[in-house]
């Protein structure tokens, strides 16, 4: 083992370490708090409060104390992950481990801490304090946290996938020809998920005018929106030509941004997946954006200005290889 | 998909565009039941009409290249035989050669002088 490696392993195991010691001190709050205080609070207690600040619904004590098993299942599999994976090696990938640890952590400790409070010393959960701005506060403080947990995953090593940067070799390109490329990516799970929300836009919808309630119009329309949208960007088109560089989405080709081959530095491929991007679609980090309709190849382009974007599409290294040709030409 | 197209070429457009479907095919851009972009993309980015890109994507089913399916787009269906298409060629030398008076062996010398 190298030192590099004996390095990246340290770290690896320390990352594990602090995390799951922000898990373990996280189960202990939620376990201690409400054992603490058994004795000052009503059963059931409240634990719903309506918009007006009043308490409207309630728990049995028993059922409130088992927050913290929301808890474990929640850092169980964030966790499990990370230790799984090559997260802790991945800039991008620990953030996504580290920010929403912070985020639920914080929740979850602040409304047990607030339901306590609001319930501490009352006979009748109808008695208890009513809550506004407390809500506020502690959804506030949950996103400072997760921000916390956002900056606490940037230290460390950010390992690139492998042959990541090798660009392809430059196309030979005569003088006389007009080069294009078009390729394009499509996504049949992304596109049968849409399908289904539309089918069941559709069925709610029916539902609706048959007279059943008409909330379901509201459904309906989710399902509609969320399909649509879907729809739109589980396939995407690519086109390279002499003039520009053209990432257009969905079915209509629309919306399309396109970009002058004089803005562009490099091209080269790079395997990357949806857990290393942060998900399917445009995923933005900053000075690293990728589209991510499927995982495996990307061709990736950075700009003059220093920007990069990754994007999953097939024949990817042909698509580079005409862009770095036509750049070398441009300059 | 790379297609190249000659600028200065003074042929039909439509036979450029076949021409340069054909190389993609021949040198195994795409392979036999590879699906070609959609028409419209093509003609998009040659910078042709759509219109020319479809008479040469049918010229090119005509020879048995590639296959139309409904609902699934234009496929390749083989890849040209590079020994077949250079036989029709050199039958219209011959011919051609023939009709100035220049026999195969002309030709072949012919050829011999210029490789």
């Amino acid at each position: 083992m190298n030192d590099s490696s004996a390095r990246d392993a340290a770290f690896r195991r320390r990352f594990l370490l602090a995390t799951g010691a922000w898990a373990v001190l996280v189960a202990a709050v939620l376990v201690a708090v409400p054992l603490m205080f058994e004795s000052r609070l009503p059963d059931p207690l409240a634990t719903h409060w309506g918009p007006s600040g009043e308490p409207n619904g309630s728990m049995p004590f028993a059922v409130f104390a088992l927050a913290a098993l929301l808890w474990v299942l929640v850092a169980g599999v964030v966790l499990g992950a990370a230790a799984a994976g090559r997260v802790a090696m991945r800039r991008a990938a620990r953030r996504w481990t580290t920010a929403p640890l912070g985020w639920t952590g914080a929740l979850l400790i602040g409304l047990q801490a607030t339901t306590v409070a609001a319930n501490l010393d009352r006979r009748r959960w109808e008695d208890a304090a009513s809550l506004g701005w407390q809500a506020v506060v502690v959804i506030v403080a949950a996103f400072a946290v997760g921000g916390l947990g956002w900056l606490a995953g940037r230290p460390g090593p950010d390992e690139r996938p492998v042959a990541a940067g090798s660009a392809p070799e430059a196309l030979v390109l005569n003088q006389g020809e007009r080069p294009v490329w078009v390729s394009a990516a499509a996504s049949p799970v992304g596109a049968g998920v849409a399908l289904v929300a539309l089918a069941a836009a559709a069925s709610l919808g029916v539902c609706a005018f048959l007279g059943l309630p008409p909330e379901l119009w509201i459904g309906a329309a989710v399902f509609a929106i969320a399909g649509l949208a879907g729809l739109w960007l589980t396939s995407i088109r690519v086109k390279v030509s002499p003039e520009a560089f053209t990432v257009s989405y969905g079915p209509l080709r629309w919306p399309s941004r396109s970009v002058p081959i004089g803005s562009l530095d490099r091209a080269w491929t790079e395997e990357r997946h949806p857990a290393d991007v942060g998900g399917w679609g445009y995923r933005g980090l900053p000075g690293r954006n990728t589209i991510m309709i499927r995982g495996g190849e990307c061709l990736v382009v950075r700009y003059t200005s220093g920007g990069e974007l990754g994007i999953s599409v097939d024949d990817a290294t042909r698509g580079a290889a005409l862009i770095n040709a036509l750049v070398s030409e441009k300059h | 998909m790379l297609l190249k197209l000659d600028l200065n070429d003074p042929r039909p457009l439509h036979e450029q565009v076949a021409d340069a479907i054909r190389r993609a095919v021949v040198q195994g851009d795409v392979a036999p039941g590879d699906r070609l972009p959609p028409a419209r993309d093509l003609a998009d980015a040659l910078g042709v009409n759509a219109n020319t890109v479809l008479r040469s994507l049918r010229d090119l089913r005509d020879e048995g290249l590639l296959e139309f399916r409904r609902g699934r787009g234009v496929s390749v269906l083989r890849r040209p035989d590079p020994r077949e298409a250079l036989r029709s060629l050199a039958r219209d030398l011959l011919d051609e050669a023939g009709r100035y008076g220049y026999g195969p062996h002309d030709v072949i010398e012919l050829i011999k002088e210029m490789s």
